[in-house]
């Protein structure tokens, strides 16, 4: 397999991860409002920090596919 | 016109057509390209979601609903015929309600039930707030016991002085 046909199947992976770690955070956002609005504040952080977790994976994420993109020899 | 509206015509044989220039990335490529574009966009998502998430936790301290505000909200003797009393606090348009429990102890929640808002009520016989809507029952500790809700009532902070009961504060839960 070509180092372009592996990049390929590799971004596949991370698109899916990144996507349901989005989803995740979208998840977060909708329970942190709902909380917000019923006065509940004592999960707002824990939300806020959980979402920031799941941001520094999916840039980490994102830094590795320009590396690769940088490091992969182009054919 | 320009040899450059006329594509291939006037070019030399080894440049590319001007389509190829319009659209310069292989079929294999553009899956490449497309998936590269999709993560950095979700990442950038991603981003702005937790840009949201902390300003819904920055949100809460400007709106915190905790009230310390004093108001005289009826009287001992009222709430010793009737077992509960309703009132208003900390603005008129939010209903709590004061229960003397069997043990003797003043207490007093939000009305509004924690799962979709109506008005819960004393219920002598089940010992508890009873939500007639869904048949939700909260303890006289205000916590969820039976039915649909998860989440507490909101407290209400009283004091006695004399034969006034005076709330002091909306402990939000």
């Amino acid at each position: 397999m070509s180092l372009r046909r592996q990049g390929k199947t590799l971004f596949t992976a991370i698109m899916a991860f990144v996507a349901s770690a989005v989803v995740v955070q979208l998840w977060l956002l909708t329970v942190s409002v709902e909380a917000l609005l019923s006065g509940t504040y004592k999960t707002l952080v824990p939300a806020a920090a959980g979402s920031t977790i799941l941001l520094l994976i999916n840039a980490g994420l994102l830094r590795y596919v320009f590396r690769f993109d940088r490091d992969a020899p182009g054919e | 016109m320009t040899s450059e509206d006329e594509g291939c015509r006037g070019c030399k044989a080894t440049a590319p057509p001007k389509w190829r220039q319009d659209f310069p990335i292989e079929w294999e490529g553009d899956h490449y390209v497309t998936r590269r574009e999709m993560v950095k966009f979700l990442t950038l998502g991603s981003l702005l979601l937790v840009v949201a998430n902390w300003a819904t936790a920055l949100a809460s301290k400007f709106l915190h609903r905790g009230s310390h505000a004093e108001r005289v909200i009826g009287s001992a003797a009222t709430l010793e015929q009737s077992g509960s009393m309703l009132f208003r606090y900390p603005t008129n348009e939010d209903p709590c309600i004061a229960v003397r429990t069997p043990e003797g102890k003043l207490v007093a929640y939000s009305q509004v039930c924690t799962h979709l808002s109506c008005a819960v009520v004393y219920d002598k016989a089940k010992n508890g707030l009873f939500c007639p809507c869904h048949h939700g029952l909260f303890n006289l500790e205000g916590q969820p016991v039976a039915g649909p809700p998860t989440r507490p009532l909101p407290r209400v902070q009283l004091v006695q002085r004399g034969d006034q009961i005076i709330a002091t504060g909306l402990e939000a839960r």
